[in-house]
């Protein structure tokens, strides 16, 4: 199975990501190569304390812009809220809905990793 | 050959997917931060637009406009901002600094390329009217000159001289005017209104052609009622330029020349003509187009008398042969003299 199809069962719009690369796919491929790493960058604590919320809306909002742009949609649907949320001033929700998240989260990198082994 | 387009982002992957959206249109230029986009706007490639992404180190994608709007750059270059849907106040400040429109993420390519093209070709049209104009706008200047050029050149052909006179009063009567500004801080004026002071000196004797043939080419000495007629010449010439229409001459050419045209005859003392004017009532300018005007007529040939040598109109002048002149003004012209006299001797 290669990468997008794997991506795109775990709910990735693959179709729309390659549309975004005007439909080079290798580079597509190369920059989801790059996307772990985003995420090490702009990693948020997973007990989700913090003093004030700027860091990690930083974080979350550059992590919304990548997904968004690779396509990696239950990614950026649960950042995009994440975001909202924190702005909202509702800490406790945005943790509820990035820890269901986590999950997708490092499946996708799974994926990418063994794909880039291989 | 292709236009250029700046695309600024910290995080590569937006880069490269803007980089692969317009790679066929335009030639692509990256920088990662906004202190490296700064550097490439005030360089010296062209850029058509700058795509810019509001949030990044060092200096953020508003620190990029406030320099483009401290440079002027911001007027003819379209500026895009990136953005996730950051803050509202950011994106109003952004607007509020000349961007044009707002990309965001995730990027619709097809919509994009659409959006930006659009907005480009639209800026280098208004690009190139602007300059279309500003070269219009000098056409009509020059003509304008050329029209007052003209006139006076046919003024003076009835007064039996080649034209060469005004040319002449005009070049002596701008390097009086800048040495003034130089000596005298009170009587600096900028560049752009000595240009317009030394357009205006060359209808200083408009109104000769009013005066009859008889009167204006009598080859011996007039007689008072002819000189009193002869006087004429300086309210006939601003009766001539109020019937100019407003919009064919310069306002301010227009002010300098009716100022010119009537007072070149004043004296500092008050016993020059038409008004009696004295000391600083008389303008700089008319003062200054008046030792023109004597020290012209003084080397050269005219019907009634034969040229001086520069040296002797210079002392005529101060000797208050021609009438009396300003002090301070008198110091000016023997500073240019001097100077001119150098220069001759140093192109000989």
């Amino acid at each position: 199975m290669s990468l997008l199809d794997e991506l795109q069962e775990l709910g990735a719009n693959v179709e729309e990501g390659k549309g975004r690369f005007m439909g080079n796919v290798s580079l597509y491929e190369r920059m989801l190569g790059k996307f772990p790493d985003m995420v090490t960058q702009n990693e948020i604590r997973a007990d989700f304390v913090y003093p004030d919320y700027t860091e990690v809306i930083t974080k979350a909002h550059t992590l919304k812009g990548v997904t968004g742009n690779l396509s990696l949609t239950p990614l950026y649907t649960a950042y995009t809220e994440v975001v909202n949320l924190l702005r909202g001033g509702e800490p406790e929700r945005a943790k509820e809905i990035y820890l269901k998240m986590l999950p997708t989260q490092e499946a996708m990198i799974r994926c990418i990793r063994q794909s880039s082994q291989g | 050959m292709k236009k250029r387009i700046l695309i600024v982002d910290d995080v590569e992957l937006n880069r490269v997917i803007l980089a692969e959206i317009f790679k066929d249109v335009y030639e692509i230029i990256e920088a990662c931060d906004g202190a490296e986009a700064i550097g490439i706007i005030n360089g010296n490639e062209e850029i058509a637009a700058v795509l810019l992404d509001l949030i990044m180190p060092n200096v953020d994608g508003l620190g990029v406009l406030r320099d483009m709007n401290q440079t002027g750059k911001i007027k003819n270059i379209p500026v895009f901002l990136i953005t996730a849907a950051s803050s509202e106040e950011m994106l109003l400040e952004g607007y509020n600094l000349g961007a044009v429109d707002v990309i965001t993420k995730p990027f619709l390519p097809h919509f994009l390329r659409c959006r930006i093209t659009g907005v480009v070709e639209l800026y280098e049209h208004r690009n190139n009217l602007e300059s279309l104009v500003a070269q219009q706008l000098k056409k009509i200047e020059s003509m304008n000159q050329s029209m007052v050029e003209t006139l006076a050149t046919i003024i003076e052909f009835r007064d039996c001289e080649s034209g060469e006179h005004v040319k002449r009063i005009r070049g002596l009567t701008e390097k009086l005017m800048v040495e003034a500004g130089r000596q005298y801080p009170e009587y600096y004026m900028p560049p752009e209104e000595i240009e317009k002071i030394g357009v205006a000196s060359v209808l200083h004797d408009v109104g000769k052609i009013a005066i009859p043939d008889m009167i204006l080419n009598k080859p011996g000495r007039l007689t008072a009622e002819e000189f009193a007629v002869m006087k004429e010449h300086t309210t006939r010439g601003c009766e001539m330029l109020e019937q100019i229409p407003a919009d064919v001459m310069d306002e301010g050419v227009y002010r300098y020349s009716y100022d010119i045209c009537r007072h070149h005859h004043e004296r500092w003392d008050g016993k020059g003509y038409p008004d009696g004017l004295k000391e600083d009532e008389i303008s700089i300018w008319a003062q200054a187009v008046s030792v023109a005007d004597v020290y012209d007529a003084l080397t050269s040939e005219r019907v009634y008398k034969k040229a001086y040598e520069p040296e002797k109109a210079v002392s005529m002048i101060h000797n208050g042969e021609c009438g009396t002149f300003n002090p301070r003004l008198l110091h000016i012209f023997d500073v240019v003299m001097r100077r001119d006299a150098s220069e001759k001797q140093d192109g000989e």
